[in-house]
């Protein structure tokens, strides 16, 4: 059967390739004049990118120059790499870099996992309407923006008036100021992001799901296999190179904690755990005009989420031989 | 393949290097030496709309001052990010108004992007200032860059339910220990009457700025005689936080917190929300500005109308504990309007431009930029001015922003406001009279003409190094000894720098 699959899109392949005589024949204009349509569809999205992702990039060469407005980017003198030493020097760098890598891991390892887990117990569900029910459910949260899950966290933790605020309190029969309280930040920041992204990550998994070949759950089940035994040698192993897939690229915006999310729950009072690299480029660059210094700030980020990706990559070659590029 | 996409690809490129390029070619006016016949300026709008072109209150501003104006408005929430882009561009208008001292706007300056005009307003009697101590404090090192924008001198205020006060049986605080008193009565004696402790004193909002930012700690410790942001001792200018009277007013601050006479939740209470507690008889005492003295009556008049007039009392500045008055003041203008030299490259058409902005701080302009045309935006009732409530929203919208270009540097130029009932105009009076005597304690910040090099860099970081362990110490997360070692770190971390900065540029203007 994999042999009849690989032999199918080698057949699709060949028909794309020009076949060879007509190549050599009008050399040049003949494949543009061939694809010209495919390329006509491609253009938008060239344009795209390179108006929108690639155009701006030279803007990130004020990183190395002290930039002034009125003088331009072309006109405001170069000082090489002084705002990056003056970074590593400082004393934010390391909190920044703490508090950046914990978020970031913490989504690996809780958030990510959790994603997979609520799509196999989704999998497992017998009614296709409560299936399809709980899915949508799950869905909606996606669709709010972060200020109304702010504002909605601040409702129900609020010092006492939130609802929460007193049950988890009385609970545990402590006096925890959810929202300042710089211990509690962290707790309070995945679980808006579980809160409001699990449901809608699922999508892609459930959808790998859908394709795992049936006929070997039956055949499993004849051999007497239980649900945990089919979930841990069928479906897992099935759906195992999307969730390579999707941990990889997950990576690349890993430092990418969230810029929005993260400014609407500071304040003073847990500024300290909540200051991300995100958070620090915007009060630098945006609020304080320190154009420069905040650029090659995030640049490094940018740095790093590419390190991230490609190590990744790396690593899930070596194990598994399989990756995105 | 590949190779294919390459002249795709530098079409596409050379495409978009076209569309860059034809933005700065529609620059016709101005420019070279010629006379200015259409001034261009950049201003904000405040309102929801951005006033029409050659609107009849425009129109009729520029039949006032004889010149043609093109103004460009932009949203006041983008200002300054459009202020660095324009200046970045080809496309500078003759006129800009600049909304502060901002890192971007010194560093602009001192690029050489604005004229100097120090040694020209003089020569102008509608620009020559009166209050020349706000002019310097507007300044750059004592350079002038711009025709600062008056605003009122002096705004602190304390506001009170008035109500309360008399339910309690207590006066209107004249001491920051009577405002103590009024706080504990109104937390622990049921000034509502309806037996239960569900009422505090003080309201404190989070605070988006930090230190010095007029914020009600920031008013307290003015209050207690340590300095308007900085403070002078021994001749030397010095942080007010590095004074032993800011260490004691923060210990205050935290007493009315510890004793529960502020709202719980101060660190994170929304400041937009900052009215509510006051109206629904949670809270009954703010310190802010005057004008939020007067919102509040105006709210209360729908939700109490039979009681409003007796709910809300207000004063000025309280006297500290060592029985003076330090009274904080603005810093007495909101940004200026520069003349950047893109556009204006001679003297003379600097001069040009100069001689219109004093037209339009003449008298008869200045009655319609602050209040429009008389009979339809307004009528007059003796030296009053009666907004017209029905008047087209277009010429609203006009007013409220030409309003953003009037300079009222030798005092305002318009007509006052009348008050809409008796108790508000009695209201209103008695604030400019506590205005004008408040006035006479201001503290004055020592530093406010002075920019250090490293404030620049790097001072709105380390400023919240001070005022975030403040708010920590003030909610018991950290001890006295670590708020004096968070300011030792501000002192570390540049701090050091800037206060020797400034005491030099002081050194060197004397």
């Amino acid at each position: 059967m994999i042999n009849a699959r690989a032999a199918d899109q080698a057949g699709a392949t060949e028909a794309l390739v020009v076949p060879k005589k007509k190549r050599r024949r009008n050399a040049g204009g003949g494949h543009f004049n061939r694809f010209k349509w495919l390329y006509l569809l491609l253009l938008p999205g060239v344009l795209y990118f390179l108006t929108f992702r690639y155009g701006p990039m030279f803007g990130a060469v004020i990183a190395f120059k002290d930039y002034v407005p009125f003088l331009g980017i072309g006109g405001s003198p170069w000082v090489g790499f002084a705002h990056f030493t003056d970074f590593f020097a400082s004393p934010d760098f390391l909190r920044l870099l703490a508090n950046t890598l914990i978020l970031a891991f913490l989504n690996l390892v809780i958030a990510f996992p959790l994603t997979i887990i609520i799509a196999l117990l989704l999998n497992e569900l017998r009614l296709s309407i409560v299936k399809r029910t709980v899915q949508t459910l799950i869905y909606i949260p996606h669709f709010l923006s972060w200020t109304v899950v702010a504002s909605l966290t601040y409702l129900i933790f609020a010092l006492d008036a939130g609802p929460l605020f007193h049950l988890i309190n009385g609970i545990l029969g402590t006096d925890i100021n959810f929202l300042t309280d710089p211990d509690w930040f962290r707790a309070v920041i995945m679980l808006q992001t579980i809160w409001k992204g699990t449901g809608w990550g699922t999508i892609i998994f459930l959808a790998a799901l859908a394709s795992v070949d049936q006929e070997q759950y039956e055949a499993a089940i004849i051999d007497g296999a239980g649900r945990w035994s089919r979930v841990w040698h069928i479906t897992l192993p099935s759906i195992m190179p999307t969730i390579v897939v999707m941990l990889i690229l997950k990576m690349g915006d890993v430092l990418d904690t969230g810029f929005e999310q993260i400014f609407l729950m500071t304040n003073s009072l847990n500024r300290d755990t909540a200051d991300v690299f995100d958070t620090f480029v915007y009060f630098l660059g945006i609020t304080q005009g320190s154009y420069s210094y905040s650029t090659a700030v995030g640049l490094f980020k940018a740095v790093v989420g590419v390190v991230l990706i490609f190590g990744a990559n790396w690593l899930s070659r070596r194990f598994n031989q399989t990756g995105i590029f | 393949m590949k190779k294919r996409i390459l002249p795709i690809a530098t079409l596409a490129i050379a495409s978009i290097a076209l569309a860059g390029c034809s933005n700065g070619s529609g620059n016709s006016n101005g420019g070279g030496s010629g006379e200015i016949d259409t001034l261009t300026i950049q201003a904000p709008y405040l309102s929801t709309s951005a006033p029409k072109a050659d609107n009849a209150v425009e129109t009729a501003l520029e039949e006032e001052i004889g010149t043609k104006l093109d103004i460009t408005w932009v949203p006041n929430a983008s200002y300054d990010d459009k202020t660095n882009i324009t200046l970045a561009g080809d496309n500078v208008p003759h006129v800009m108004v600049v909304q502060g001292k901002s890192p971007g706007f010194v560093k602009n300056a001192e690029a050489g992007a604005f004229w100097e005009l120090t040694d020209y307003l003089a020569d102008y009697p509608n620009l020559a200032t009166t209050l020349p101590e706000v002019q310097e404090a507007s300044s750059i090192n004592g350079k002038v860059y711009g025709i600062f924008r008056a605003r009122d001198t002096m705004r602190t205020s304390v506001m009170v339910r008035a109500d309360w006060l008399k339910n309690v049986g207590l006066e209107m605080p004249k001491t920051t220990e009577d405002l103590f008193e009024v706080a504990k009565a109104f937390t622990e004696k049921d000034p509502d009457g309806n037996g239960k402790d569900d009422t505090y004193g003080l309201i404190i909002p989070s605070w988006p700025g930090a230190i010095g930012t007029n914020s009600p700690y920031d008013v307290i410790e003015t209050w207690y005689g340590a300095g308007n942001r900085y403070t002078e001792r021994d001749g030397e200018i010095i942080p007010n936080f590095d004074t032993d009277e800011w260490l004691d007013a923060v210990d205050f601050e935290k007493s009315l917190i510890d004793g529960g006479y502020v709202n719980p939740d101060f660190a994170t209470f929304d400041s937009a929300k900052w009215n509510e507690p006051f109206l629904n008889g949670k809270g009954g005492i703010i310190i802010d500005v005057h004008s939020r003295a007067a919102s509040l009556m105006n709210l209360l008049k729908d939700i109490e109308p039979d009681n409003w007039q007796n709910m809300v009392d207000f004063t000025g500045n309280l006297v500290g504990p060592d029985g003076e008055m330090h009274a904080l003041p603005t810093t007495g203008y909101s940004g200026f309007i520069t003349i950047p030299k893109a556009q204006v490259r001679t003297e003379e058409q600097l001069r040009q431009v100069l001689s219109i902005l004093n037209e339009m701080n003449s008298p008869e302009a200045g009655k319609i930029l602050n209040n429009g045309l008389e009979g339809e935006t307004y009528t007059l009732d003796g030296d009053l001015a009666v907004a017209v409530d029905d008047a087209p929203e277009d010429l609203k919208n006009a007013v409220a922003s030409l309003s953003q270009l009037g300079m009222n540097v030798t005092g305002f130029q318009g007509y006052l406001p009348k008050q809409a009932t008796e108790v508000e105009q009695a209201a209103y009076d008695k604030r400019k009279e506590i205005e004008a005597s408040d006035y006479e304690k201001a503290v004055v910040d020592p530093a406010a003409p002075y920019v250090s090099d490293t404030y620049v860099a790097k001072g709105a970081q380390i400023d919240l190094i001070v005022s975030d362990a403040r708010l920590k110490y003030l909610a018991g997360q950290i001890s006295k000894d670590d708020l004096t070692s968070e300011i030792a770190r501000w002192h570390a971390e540049g701090g050091d720098a800037v206060i020797a900065e400034l005491n030099e540029l002081a050194a060197a203007d004397k």
